[in-house]
């Protein structure tokens, strides 16, 4: 539903009411004004609106609301055109509200030293403290920029940037308690969203627990009674008013000697002493305290924070649903798929009778997290109409995940493209009134993804590129972008070499005929050959802005991936990616927020638990025990598997990173860099096998081009079992758990795995690797060359034809073994191994005699 | 080629072989020898072949030179004399060919004139006399050749006389790398045919059989061939695996509410709401308000759940509200209890005087709201302290009673827990222990103990 719509309709109701209180209905002409711009707004008249505005500035110059909403209403006027420059007019506005703020907390505070002069001494005290007081001066309604901070927040999540409206929103949600209810809401969906959308799930968990505190809706149990907590507490706000009436009166009798408080020195001997019925009271009230049946029940805490949106933009229903959907979201970014199972099924309780698209939608993005994907094909073609283009562009999107993941990678390039183009037909002719998400981006980089596994590393490249622009911040993109120039060289794209597959042919010249026929190995015959790195540091770009796929590329992505990756916390990268940049300069101010506390997460916050007190969670907890898991638990639990899940998929990434670094510094000739990174690879605890295993294999081969091979050789003896023979450096298994180690989830053994597997039999991740027979063979053929390069031929000669019989068709191992027949002067089984290898290319020499004078 | 990268770098981007041009130049003076005196060959290699082309050429020499049969005699002299004398106006421990060379001039098992012919070329760089042997063309020089002429000095002898040591260890070592030559011999004859025989040399005028071929074709294919980086071990280096496509990489797409920009519904706004309660509370933080007052108060404190940031009150004032209206602060606190500031409102509470209203204020809150059990604590032991501060026997009787009595209330209501403060308050009770409710908090406690 339309929140603006519902929020604002509602409001000039209360304005007039309240104005209606205390004017009698004698509107102000400003007030008239501002009714009327309001009016407009609503019906989408922005062009008159800004007119209204504009006379209501005259009248009220320099006041920031009406600056703030002239600059809402212009944008929307405008067709949305220039949010950097609404931007700037917000952040202006907010300037200027916490300056007026300051400047009259300052008056009123002198204010009070001139007329009330019974506190000089105390306003003296506070002269000091002044700056301690600001943040309540801030919230001084008149001055209150949060509705200008919200806006701003909200601009820069729909430009996708989320960590600065993370930046902004945050300062907001700290001190949200003085701000009305619907902008808390407003704050809060958004602060989810925000959340949700940089995958921070202790934030997301932080606001679901404040919204289930402060809306009391978000749980099961709680949601029953949700509508009771309003007359429970205006029923303990009652009463206890009708104590101090009793109180009160007596106070009141002896006014002077209440007058004389500040001349006495000691309260409490005052008390003690003159006030004998008020001592008595007290005592008996204290002492009778224990029977008092009101406190004896205690308050239900949550009731006490319970927050009631006054203008009820959101019927409880709609709110209830909003928050089980934010809920299931949580669940399934963490997870924990069961609970999310769970909860979707009662937001589609919920849902019943209202719209129930958003539920059928989450739930097909449970289907096809659990691995179900017939089911989410189903649940996604039943819930909507394919009308709307917004729509379609993501049914298509979502379709295309799903084809992916089944492997039929046809379909699913056909389905993103669909997705593309309605995304774009979309924000071409989108009416000017809607401020929304431009999910292009979003759908590129699922496009790239998709290219990728096709083997079409160009386009593929292209689509990072174009995401990159939101996605700068996100280590995968880069290791993407290097895969992708890794992926051309081999293919031999690159403009400046040869295709390694060209490249992986022997090349042996026949020179001569006869018994004078020689036979002439080529130099440089393998992939190893150096990559040209010198001069390609011009730019990544040819003058159209398309990326320069290039090794060293592959490099400058591989370094960006690190680094994003070491700081995952902080996300402040110069884009190299970004020449046209995007819309703003990426300063230095957008790191982001160290690993904030949060309040509601009451494990970790020190502060929170001292004023909310733990105690109050377990009394939450005990009550709604019969219920199932609490929302603190189920938050708990989901947020500490998912930094478990984070922290290895981190892990795995890391991997891949530094094992395609040291791959790249070899091909770029710098063993030293390269001998650097594969160490740090083969460190790295609990890592794959695999990676392992690449991380010896290239740290040896750059210790043998810095001419260390004793140093090569221990690095590969690594995997030497029994003193003779080579072991499998790593098993199908730990290939297979490698693969699958994304796709796991809480279910365990549960059915959403076991269809995983079976769509595995397909093979949708189409990994090419080497078996461990292969892996086994490398190692023995690069030990062999260790040995020859030590001068133990015969050694080497063992190992190479031992590594031959795994790979008959390995050109390096050929090779190695023709040059260990070389050496040991063998040259008819070196030539015998020539012609035996499918592998080589006999080319006939050229070069014919042209008989010069 | 690891040894060789290494090299690689030191000779830059330089061509490792010969070209088509250079080769043929080679050969073509190669093939001089049976018309054309040494030095006239010698001054065209120089003159034809730039000098940073000289090593490649004559490496390449070096190797058609290794098997003894490729080249013909002639050829062979002519190779031998480029390879020495290329270098001759240098001392000869320099020339990165000297080791083979020596090796030449002492190989019992080649052609006497051969040896001869070699050791004259060492001895040139001794005498400068020595250079007239090479004004005389190859065939020339082994027609005239009489061995009774020549001695044939060891080879440890020549070794000591033209290889530095040194030196000679370095190029040997640069040349290691290179010692398994690139080139095999792959000779195309019919089965059990011996390749060496002369049967299948070409001649001129017969018809080629199976098995022929010309040498001089193969020597100049060679030529433009050979590189300098002969054979070499290779290394297998695994191309990475591409990470599997990550749980959620995929982005999907969810039918989200749109975030739209907010009207800011508080423009000209009349801003006197609340006006009337911020005028109250600052009546009431200098005395007590009449219960109309108060009413109006709570009211409209609880009508607004806002209005209680908007009232004036800051944790600097708590102290006077407090004293003078204790009903309102509990009133304003209830409020205020998720207020980021409210830890600072507490503190201020403890840490104010000890008052019948701010024990009054306490108690009231331990049973509205949850209070952090430190703050309680803090309180409890303030209240102590204050007991045994007191001076006057009598109103610190009336203190210590009012305490026991707040205690017992707080342990009934379960709103301390007793262990906490055990010691503590066991140690206040045995203090005051002549006090009835002292007593009566004592007995509590043993109870549950």
């Amino acid at each position: 539903m339309d929140a603006r719509d519902s929020s604002s309709s509602s409001a000039p109701n209360r304005d007039a009411s309240s104005s209606a209180v205390e004017d009698d209905g004698a509107l102000s002409i400003t007030a008239a004004l501002a009714k009327e711009a309001a009016s407009l707004f609503q019906s989408g008249k922005y062009a008159g609106c800004v007119e209204v505005l504009n006379q209501l500035l005259q009248k009220k110059e320099d006041d920031p609301k009406v600056l703030h909403n002239i600059a809402i209403a212009e944008y929307l006027r405008d067709g949305c055109s220039n949010p950097k420059k609404l931007l700037e007019v917000l952040n202006n506005v907010k300037k200027r509200s916490e300056n007026l703020a300051v400047s009259s907390g300052e008056q009123t505070d002198a204010l009070n030293t001139e007329n009330k002069s019974t506190l000089v001494k105390g306003n003296n005290v506070s002269a000091h403290q002044a700056p301690a007081n600001n943040a309540n001066l801030v919230y001084m309604e008149e001055f209150d920029a949060s509705i200008a901070i919200l806006n701003i927040a909200i601009l820069w999540f729909n430009l996708h940037e989320y960590t600065k409206a993370l930046a902004v929103l945050e300062p907001l949600y700290q001190n949200i308690e003085p701000i009305d209810e619907t902008t808390a809401l407003h704050i809060c969906f958004l602060l989810l969203d925000v959340g949700l959308a940089c995958r921070d799930a202790s934030l997301s968990a932080d606001v679901l627990l404040y919204l289930e505190k402060a809306f009391g809706v978000t749980s099961t149990s709680q949601s029953e009674n949700g509508s009771t907590g309003v007359p429970q507490s205006t029923n303990v706000v009652a009463k206890s008013s009708s104590v101090p009436n009793n109180a009160s009166a007596f106070d009141s009798s002896n006014s002077d000697l209440a007058a004389s408080v500040n001349a006495s020195e000691n309260p409490l001997s005052r008390t003690l002493s003159e006030e004998t019925f008020e001592y008595e009271s007290m005592l008996s009230t204290l002492d009778i305290g224990g029977q008092n049946p009101a406190t004896q029940t205690g308050f239900p805490s949550s009731n006490v924070l319970l927050r009631i949106p006054v203008d009820r933009s959101l019927s409880t229903v709609d709110l209830k649903l909003k928050l089980q959907l934010y809920k299931v979201r949580f669940l399934l970014l963490t997870r924990n798929l069961k609970q999310a199972k769970r909860e979707a099924k009662h937001a589609m309780n919920i849902a019943r009778g209202i719209d129930s698209s958003m539920a059928l939608l989450l739930k097909a993005e449970l289907e096809y997290a659990r691995g179900n994907h017939r089911k989410a094909m189903k649940l996604l073609l039943a819930s909507s109409n394919r009308t709307d283009l917004g729509i379609s562009s993501m049914l298509n999107n979502n379709l295309g995940c799903i084809y992916n993941q089944l492997g039929k990678y046809h379909s699913s390039t056909v389905f993103f493209s669909k997705a593309v183009s309605n995304s774009t037909a979309l924000w071409k002719d989108r009416k000017p009134t809607t401020v929304s998400q431009d999910n292009s981006l979003l759908i590129i980089y699922n496009c790239g993804v998709q290219y990728l596994a096709c083997g079409k590393p160009l386009l593929a490249a292209r689509c990072f590129q174009k995401a990159s622009l939101i996605f700068y911040s996100r280590p995968l993109l880069w290791l993407r972008l290097a895969e992708c120039c890794l992926m051309a060289s081999e293919k031999g794209l690159l403009k400046d070499n040869l295709a390694d597959s060209d490249r992986s042919d022997i090349k042996v010249h026949v020179v001569g005929m006869g018994k004078w026929r020689q036979l002439v190995l080529e130099d440089g015959v393998s992939k190893n050959g150096r990559a040209n790195s010198s001069g390609r540091e011009d730019g990544h770009f040819s003058s159209e802005g398309q990326p320069k796929l290039s090794i060293s590329l592959a490099r400058q992505c591989l370094s960006n991936a690190l680094y994003l990756l070491n700081h995952s916390e902080t996300s402040f990268l110069h884009s190299v990616l970004s020449p046209n940049s995007s819309l703003e300069d990426r300063d230095s101010n957008e790191v982001a927020a160290p690993r904030r506390n949060y309040k509601n997460l009451h494990c970790i916050d020190s502060k929170a638990s001292s004023t909310l007190g733990s105690s109050q969670i377990t009394a939450n907890g005990d009550a709604k025990e019969q219920k199932g898991a609490t929302i603190q638990e189920l938050v708990q639990n989901s947020l500490s598997y998912y930094d478990e899940i984070s922290r290895r998929e981190n892990l795995l990434i890391k991997q891949a990173l530094l094992a395609n670094l040291a791959y790249v510094e070899l091909k770029l000739g710098n063993p030293l860099r390269a001998l650097t990174i594969a160490r740090s690879l083969v460190e790295l605890q609990e890592s794959s096998k695999v990676y392992t295993f690449l991380g010896h294999v290239y740290a040896a081969e750059a210790l043998c081009l810095l001419n260390r091979p004793k140093e090569a050789a221990d690095h590969l003896l690594y995997y030497l079992s029994g003193g003779v023979d080579f072991k499998l450096p790593f098993s199908q298994e730990d290939c297979e758990l490698w693969r699958m180690d994304g796709t796991g989830d809480l279910e365990g053994a549960n059915g959403g795995l076991t269809t995983a597997n079976n769509s595995s039999q397909e093979d949708p991740h189409h990994i090419n690797f080497l078996r461990p027979e292969e892996a086994r063979a490398v190692l023995l053929s690069n030990f062999a060359t260790v040995s020859a390069l030590q001068g133990n031929y015969e050694e080497a000669k063992q190992f190479v034809s031992e590594a031959l019989s795994i790979m008959p068709n390995s050109p390096e191992a050929t090779l190695t073994a023709v040059y260990v027949d070389l050496a040991l002067g063998k040259s008819q089984e070196a030539v015998a191994k020539l012609k035996q290898c499918s592998c080589v290319r006999f080319l006939p020499s050229g070069l014919t005699m042209k008989r010069s004078s | 080629m690891f040894k060789i990268s290494n090299k690689e770098v030191k000779s830059g981007s330089m061509k490792m072989s010969l070209t088509a041009d250079e080769s043929r130049t080679l050969y073509s003076l190669l093939a001089g020898g049976d018309h054309r005196p040494f030095s006239d060959i010698l001054a065209d290699f120089t003159s034809k072949i730039p000098r940073t082309r000289h090593f490649v050429a004559c490496y390449s020499l070096l190797v058609l030179l290794e098997p003894k049969k490729l080249l013909r005699a002639t050829q062979r002299l002519v190779g031998f004399s480029i390879l020495h004398q290329t270098y001759s106006s240098q001392k000869s421990s320099f020339n990165p060919f000297i080791s083979f060379i020596v090796n030449a001039a002492s190989d019992e098992e080649a052609e006497k004139y051969e040896r001869a012919f070699v050791f004259q070329l060492l001895a040139t760089d001794t005498s400068s006399s020595g250079k007239e042997f090479l004004k005389q063309t190859a065939s020339d020089y082994i027609k005239g050749f009489d061995p009774s002429l020549h001695a044939f000095p060891q080879l440890e002898q020549l070794q000591q006389q033209f290889c530095d040591k040194v030196q000679a260890q370095s190029f040997d070592c640069l040349l290691k790398d290179c010692s398994v030559r690139s080139v095999v011999p792959d000779p195309d004859v019919p089965l059990g045919c011996d390749a060496d025989s002369a049967e299948f040399d070409l001649l001129p005028g017969v018809a080629p059989k199976l098995g022929s071929g010309e040498r001089d074709k193969t020597l100049l294919g060679l030529l433009s061939n050979l590189s300098l980086q002969g054979s070499s071990p290779e290394w297998i280096r695994p191309l990475p695996p591409r990470l599997p496509i990550q749980n959620g990489e995929l982005v999907w797409l969810n039918l989200d509410d749109h975030h739209e920009l907010l009207w800011d519904h508080r423009m000209c706004v009349d801003t006197s709401r609340g006006a009337a309660v911020r005028d109250l509370i600052a009546k009431a933080l200098k005395g007590p308000l009449i219960p109309a007052q108060q009413e109006q108060v709570v009211v409209e404190l609880a009508n607004d759940p806002k209005l209680v940031y908007h009232c004036g009150l800051t944790p600097r004032k708590l102290p006077e509200l407090v004293e003078n209206n204790p009903l309102i602060a509990v009133e304003v606190l209830k409020k205020l209890i998720n207020s980021p500031e409210i830890a600072e409102y507490f503190t201020v509470l403890v840490n104010m005087d000890m008052s019948l209203h701010s024990m009054e204020v306490v108690n009231r809150l331990t049973t509205a709201v949850e209070l952090p059990s430190e703050f309680i604590h803090m309180y409890i032991t303030n209240c102590i302290s204050s007991c045994e501060g007191i001076k006057d026997k009598y109103m610190q009787n009336r203190l210590v009673r009012l305490v026991c009595v707040f205690l017992q209330s707080l342990i009934r209501n379960n709103i301390i827990n007793v262990k906490d403060l055990f010691i503590e308050v066991q140690a206040f009770c045995i203090e005051f222990s002549r006090i009835r409710e002292a007593a009566a908090l004592f007995r509590l406690l043993k109870s549950l103990e």
